[in-house]
């Protein structure tokens, strides 16, 4: 009994440690002052100010939000493409050595630290630009350099969520369906993707949130163009932590990503393991 | 032949892996090897970083950092992950949510706020407070490889050691921790290097004081890709010698791939 209350105290001092700055963020995001300390009286001004962009920085907000999920949604997009027709030609194939080569290089940027992938696609940049001199780069060249550079680390992640659901279905009703008269594409419509859907939709969910929270990868290769994350370091220089309107804004964040892995983690005990 | 259609499906997904993952990697090998005119040079690079001076105390720093912080996450994650697959501490699963939901809000805005934090407490920032971010960050890439390892041990081998003889202590040592040692190689890959190579934590948490291989590397992208891509070099090397030691474990220890 004494054991198992400890237990519960030991694990709940630590998810106490680790919700406390976003409980503290959340707080202080209800209050009209830029610091994290005086407490100013209750007040929605920060909100209201938010959604009606009188805030202080809502053009620079605005347009972070933009661009993060411009960046976002064409990232999980392409990363969920490729990544779902890798995972399926992989399954196909048998040959070891081919499948080990697959593999390792899928790895590699799930393993790789994220600064040195950054380097090394700020390499690969810098010889397109000087090969095909590209202009300084307008919004939209901004944020596809971008799109490929998240979608680099995006894919791998989709692939592996999607090569499980392929071992599990069963080959021979895609064997069927051809037999049956279908072309191998309309097989693969009509068989294959169905059977696969909910792990492609978690790829792409893993893929679009990956994205948003990006910061290194997205530091080092863009300069002009800016995300939230990257919103954020660019704040920190300040004499405040956090300007308050900002505050509500990752609150509001916040409570739609607990919602959401909250409902992914009800259903099944063991929904998905994941990063 | 028929699953010609199949393997074909896959090219897309080559051809983008090998330019954007393959060659940059390549690139890297070569500007480590090249000075910034082009010109070629053995190791012109590596004898420039090792006359920087910082970097004596960066990578000092860095190992601190690296080896508190993956000792810590070990040490508090470990039981952590142990008690959460018994259902009497995680009846539905939703205990495990819990410790990633973190993971989702932005790692920068949870530093600031840290930050904010202790300055309320009047705890000075320094290495102390840079080790606490870097634990808070990477704490659940601790505790997910060693939960999903503990997950898949079969307990028949906990009930036949009991059976024999052995007191719960006892099993618990010599049954669930080396079957369980998978978990813990992987884990701490996926915490050492990382936390090193972290940017922006220690500069938020330390005011600017301490500088790990992460910050370094960043500010010398700004002056220096060949300096930069020698550094990167090393820490891949680095990287692919952990792996293989990983795989030699997992292979020998039946745990295989654990993410």
């Amino acid at each position: 009994m004494v054991r198992k209350i400890l237990v519960r105290c030991f694990i709940g001092i630590i998810l106490i440690l680790l919700y406390l700055p976003i409980v503290w963020m959340i707080v202080f995001s209800f209050t009209d002052t830029p610091s994290f300390s005086n407490w100013n009286g209750f007040t929605f001004q920060n909100y209201i100010d938010l959604f009606t962009g009188q805030s202080s920085n809502a053009s620079r907000i605005n347009e972070a939000i933009v661009n993060t999920l411009f960046v976002g949604v064409f990232t999980s997009l392409l990363s969920t493409i490729l990544g779902t027709l890798g995972a399926i030609g992989l399954h196909a194939i048998h040959n070891k050595r081919v499948k080990a080569a697959y593999m390792v290089s899928n790895q590699i940027p799930m393993i790789n630290s994220e600064i040195v992938t950054a380097i090394s696609l700020a390499l690969l940049f810098n010889l397109v630009a000087s090969t095909i001199s590209i202009s300084d780069g307008t919004w939209l060249e901004t944020a596809i350099k971008l799109i490929l550079a998240h979608t680099t680390f995006c894919t791998p992640y989709v692939l592996l969520n999607v090569l499980p659901r392929l071992q599990k279905s069963d080959n021979k009703i895609y064997e069927a369906a051809l037999d049956l008269g279908c072309t191998p594409a309309k097989a693969m419509f009509k068989v294959v993707l169905p059977d696969i859907m909910p792990g492609i939709v978690v790829g792409a969910i893993l893929a679009f949130t990956l994205s948003i929270d990006d910061f290194v990868i997205t530091k080092v290769n863009v300069t002009s163009f800016e995300t939230l994350s990257t919103m954020l370091y660019g704040l920190k220089s300040g004499k405040h932590p956090l300007p308050a309107d900002i505050k509500s804004l990752f609150s509001i964040i916040f409570f739609i990503v607990f919602a959401g892995v909250m409902i992914m983690y009800r259903p099944k005990n063991q929904a998905k393991s994941k990063k | 032949m028929r699953n010609t259609f199949r393997k074909m499906l896959a090219t897309p997904y080559a051809l983008f892996m090998a330019l954007f993952v393959i060659l940059p990697i390549v690139l890297i090998a070569v500007y480590a090897f090249i000075d910034s005119d082009g010109a070629l040079t053995l190791l012109g690079n590596f004898k420039e970083l090792a006359k920087e001076k910082s970097l004596d105390n960066v990578i000092k720093n860095s190992v601190i950092a690296g080896l508190s912080t993956s000792a810590i996450c070990l040490v508090i994650g470990y039981p952590i992950a142990y008690y959460l697959t018994k259902k009497e501490f995680n009846r539905t699963g939703v205990m495990i949510g819990l410790f990633l939901v973190p993971m989702w809000v932005n790692f920068l805005l949870r530093m600031m706020s840290t930050k904010a934090v202790f300055g309320v407490l009047g705890i000075p920032l320094g290495m102390g407070t840079v080790i606490y971010g870097l634990c808070y960050e990477f704490l659940p890439f601790m505790i997910m490889p060693i939960y999903t390892t503990l997950l898949k041990i079969d307990k028949m081998y906990l009930e036949g050691a009991e059976d024999l003889g052995a007191t719960p202590i006892k099993a618990f040592w010599k049954v669930t921790v080396p079957l369980s040692i998978p978990g813990v190689i992987s884990g701490l890959t996926m915490v050492i290097i990382p936390s090193i190579t972290t940017f922006a934590v220690s500069e938020i948490l330390s005011d600017n004081k301490i500088k790990l291989l992460g910050d370094f590397i960043y500010n010398l992208k700004a002056y220096n890709l060949n300096m930069a891509s020698a550094i990167s070099l090393v820490l891949m090397v680095l990287l692919a010698i952990s792996m293989i030691i990983t795989n030699k474990v997992s292979d020998d220890e039946a745990g295989g791939g654990i993410w």
